[in-house]
């Protein structure tokens, strides 16, 4: 060991050092599925790389380039594939078609003062994966997708987002033919903020209509996940 | 699709799911190392659906839902993911349930070598 800064910053995170029963089953199903021509080798490793590359930054990017940009934002309305290209996706990737289960239709459902978005699945848990990553749990638990569908603002409540009457909720509710994500309005309290500052505010959360961007708040809620439960029968 | 699969039951009883996992090592990664590849298989099987037997995009998520509630209700996500998908696949014959302990061993006796 020396004191120099270099060797410390290379110094290994720590790591699991213990093979566990769930990554040995995964290994035995992928290389069963393999052995009996379900998929070939080549298929998973290029649907696993793509699974690794995914996450929200091109989504908190595109709208932070629509807040500053209305000609941008004309274009990610009117056409949400082209305008996901600028940001680096591109939603033919990764088999010239899309993944299996992310369509290529996609569509971009921007707020205005009266009206706010929130996308669901309450078939399975379709999401705009190319632009936005993994979905978090909770989005695939029968709970929120069931729930969000009947009791919108109880639901947008139980994450902290308080919505006044007088705005009206869209539930989009996505399938295997589309795609959406959700385009909030612009904080107060952002003026002259530059592309970066404010994508940094545009958090998964606020792309799937959860939560509103807001100054100084760049991390999403922690939902636990619950089994659902109806108004009627509750308590 | 309910009925008990032993092999996946013993999975279940020792418990090594990525919470207990990373905090006896200390690490902050929030999903285990596994989970893309366990990504790239739901995608790779999505793609092949269309072959007999294989389930759907669709089926498989209700089924993962179903079995996620039941049967593996005490495991976290994404572990359930994975143990649902490897029920649904032996339930459905895809995958003998004798030929999945087989590989179990011998695959953990080549990573332990």
């Amino acid at each position: 060991m020396t004191d120099h800064a270099h060797d410390h910053e290379r110094t290994v995170k720590p790591m699991v050092d213990e093979i566990t029963d769930f990554e040995v089953l995964e290994i035995a199903l992928r290389e069963l599925c393999i052995e009996k021509g379900i998929f070939t080798a080549e298929e998973h490793r290029r649907f696993t790389e793509f699974a690794e590359q995914i996450g929200p930054t091109p989504a908190a990017r595109l709208v932070a380039k629509a807040w500053l940009d209305p000609e941008f934002k004309k274009l990610a309305l009117a056409e949400p594939m082209t305008a996901s290209e600028e940001v680096g996706v591109d939603w033919m990737e990764p088999t010239g078609f899309g993944t299996p289960s992310d369509f290529t239709a996609f569509q971009i459902l921007a707020d205005t003062p009266t009206v706010h978005n929130v996308i669901v699945c309450a078939l399975c848990s379709c999401y705009p994966r190319p632009i936005l990553g993994n979905s978090p749990e909770w989005y695939r638990t029968p709970n929120y997708r069931r729930r969000m569908v009947r009791w919108p603002r109880q639901v947008l409540a139980e994450f902290g987002l308080y919505l006044p009457d007088e705005i009206s909720i869209h539930v989009q509710d996505s399938n295997q033919k589309h795609r959406f994500m959700v385009m909030p309005m612009r904080p107060e309290g952002t003026d002259g903020w530059n592309e970066d500052q404010l994508a940094e505010i545009v958090t998964r959360d606020c792309l799937i209509g959860v939560a509103l961007p807001k100054a100084g708040v760049t991390t999403n809620v922690i939902t636990d996940t619950r089994p659902a439960i109806h108004p009627g029968t509750a308590g | 699709m309910s009925e008990r699969i032993e092999a996946l039951q013993e999975i279940v009883e020792r418990n090594q799911v990525w919470p207990v996992m990373a905090a006896k090592y200390g690490v902050e990664n929030p999903v285990p190392p596994w989970k893309t590849s366990l990504d790239g298989l739901c995608d790779a099987l999505d793609r092949a659906a269309c072959n007999e037997n294989i389930p759907s995009f669709k089926e498989r998520r209700d089924e993962e839902d179903v079995l996620s509630a039941t049967v593996y209700s005490n495991l976290p996500y994404p572990e359930n993911q994975l143990v649902s998908l490897a029920h649904s696949l032996v339930a459905r014959g895809i995958i003998d349930e004798k030929e999945l302990k087989q590989r179990l061993e011998s695959i953990r006796e080549r990573l332990e070598a």
